[in-house]
């Protein structure tokens, strides 16, 4: 007990955060939610992918060619719950079960907690979103190749395209771990994810303009958007797309920092 | 070192903490007394930062906790030794604490032998016993070698064996020189842990004293005498220079007069004696007495 204290000025800011890191990466590798989590994340859309690409190359009297990229991006949205919850889980449990005392007496810096948390698990399920990406690319171009409707990574537009389809699981699982700091709660949490995710698409249905106009916001055709190799044109330009896709995580991250701090545990 | 000063917490109506200051020194096991609901683990929270005071501030060793960088290497806290992921294991659970404030696994070893719990570190903790968590807390509590130490209800739940390791080990870490601080709802418990006690009640400081104080200054002594003669014997304790105190039944309460001195004295006068029994009240009567007034908030609340 006789070593010296370390003062803020001893410990300099990247130190601080790698600590950080370090802590939040050991206990994402930690619990099992989290290879569970990831595995449906990334069996589910490859399977997926695979089924409507048989499906579509199978299809009768198909002269019209779809965006052979559709059938990667789709399945991708069906990992979206699985990287969703594990965003939500990284804070709800932490609550749930007392244990957010115990880190938020080792970091006192609360917001410093938040950004550790969501870059863990952002890096994660950026990695295992482009997996999925360039793994269903490959899975459906292998099997519409075969009746000529396919692509090559070599056209210009895709490369882009399926690399902001791995955007996809990282946006909302960053988004789940602020709507857990948010929420507090698991069920809540995975609720109000569902909620900020497939409300918003169904109002898209509504009337001329307001369905557009809304639809432009939401971030499922917003993501639809960032990776098509034809653009909608109803929605925002493939650039703006992709910043509103960014806006959803952002600002729920920034509502959880705002919150974080003012809140007593 | 702790300081609290003039704190005060509330959430909506309720005052949990209603003015209170105390300081915490070194070299000391100081006790945190007071009945369930008086404010001890909100004042423990807000120590931690966990808690924003309404006003007033707390403070360890001159600095306010949300300012400390690296915590750990200066307070260390077992609030509630159930705060855990069931899922980890006792050593990823200490390492991810330790990570967070740049503490070696070495470390994270050392602690783990030192509370017994090497050969269950790679147990998942859904498997563990409450004594088992309370150790792992004290544990996660050491990791950074802090000098202030802070413990919540820290016998709760343990057996006989359980108790006696923690009363120790309290001992030991005060005997080093550190800052304890450890509360609790039992006199019984602390009277045999604590040299000084910090007593609150509603909110509010009762007592902040040494144990040996509270036993001299609070633990009533006195000499119950029956007699026939009792006004005679009255008037003869009086003019001895003790004190009699009527009681129930024509008895007498003596204080400043000893039960053989009383005796001597009446058989030097011929006054028989039905009675002479001298009385003390615990440490623990003391200690009801102190916090009546919060107990009967906490019945009718």
């Amino acid at each position: 007990m006789t070593a010296p204290v370390p003062s803020a000025a001893s410990v300099p800011l990247a130190a601080r955060a790698r600590d950080i890191l370090a802590s939040e990466w050991t206990k994402l590798r930690s619990v099992r939610s989290t290879y569970w989590t990831l595995l449906v994340a990334v069996a589910t859309p490859v399977a997926i992918s695979a089924l409507v690409a048989v499906a579509l190359a199978h299809a009768p009297g198909k002269s019209t060619p779809v965006d052979p990229l559709l059938p990667g991006l789709i399945s991708q949205e069906y990992g979206v719950l699985a990287v969703g919850v594990l965003g939500v889980l990284a804070f709800s449990t932490e609550y749930g079960t007392g244990l957010i005392r115990v880190t938020f007496a080792a970091v006192p810096h609360r917001r410093a907690v938040l950004a550790g948390k969501a870059a863990v698990i952002g890096a994660l399920t950026l990695a295992a979103g482009e997996v999925v990406a360039f793994a269903s690319f490959a899975l459906v171009q292998a099997v519409l190749s075969g009746k000529h409707l396919g692509v090559s990574l070599s056209r210009p537009g895709v490369p882009g395209a399926v690399l902001a389809d791995g955007l996809l699981l990282f946006v909302v699982a960053t988004m789940g771990v602020g709507l857990g700091a948010i929420v507090r709660h698991t069920a809540g949490g995975i609720a109000a994810l569902v909620g900020l995710i497939f409300l918003p698409a169904i109002l898209g249905v509504l009337p001329a303009p307001w369905g557009n106009r809304i639809a432009r916001f939401t971030l499922l055709d917003a993501a639809r958007q960032v990776t098509a190799l034809h653009p909608a044109t109803n929605l925002f330009a493939p650039a703006l797309s992709l910043l509103v896709l960014l806006a959803w995580p952002a600002l729920t991250l920034l509502a959880a920092a705002l919150l974080i701090t003012r809140r007593d545990t | 070192m702790i300081e609290v000063d003039h704190l005060v917490k509330r959430f909506g109506a309720v005052t949990a903490v209603d003015g209170l200051s105390f300081t915490v020194r070194p070299g000391h096991v100081t006790g945190f007394l007071g009945p369930n609901g008086a404010g001890k683990t909100t004042t423990m929270r807000v120590i931690l930062g966990l808690d924003a005071p309404t006003s007033g501030h707390a403070r360890v060793n001159h600095q306010s906790y949300t300012e400390l960088i690296r915590p750990l290497h200066q307070v260390g806290a077992l609030l509630d030794a159930t705060a855990l992921h069931p899922g980890r294991t006792a050593q990823t659970h200490l390492a991810s604490i330790a990570q967070s404030n740049g503490i070696k696994q070495s470390r994270v070893t050392e602690m783990l032998r030192l509370t017994g719990l090497e050969s269950v570190a790679n147990r998942r903790l859904k498997g563990f016993s409450l004594g088992m968590k309370q150790r792992l807390g004290i544990a996660v509590a050491l990791l950074g070698d802090p000098p202030v130490l802070m413990f919540d209800e820290p016998v709760n739940g343990l057996d006989t064996e359980g108790i006696a390791w923690i009363r120790q080990f309290l001992r030991a870490l005060a005997a080093d020189g550190r800052t304890v601080l450890v509360s609790s709802h039992l006199m019984s418990e602390m009277a045999q842990t604590a040299d000084r006690l910090i007593i609150i009640g509603r909110g509010r400081l009762i007592a902040d004293t040494t144990t040996a104080q509270l036993i001299e200054s609070s633990t009533r002594k006195d000499v119950l005498v029956r007699s026939p003669q009792a006004a005679e014997l009255a008037d003869l304790i009086k003019d001895r220079g003790a004190t009699v105190t009527p009681q129930d039944g024509g008895a007498l309460a003596v204080t400043g007069l000893d039960a053989p001195a009383i005796g001597d004295l009446a058989a030097e006068h011929g006054i028989s004696l039905h009675a002479l029994i001298p009385r003390s009240a615990s440490l623990e009567q003391a200690y009801l007495d102190l916090t009546e007034e919060a107990a009967d908030f906490r019945a009718a609340s």
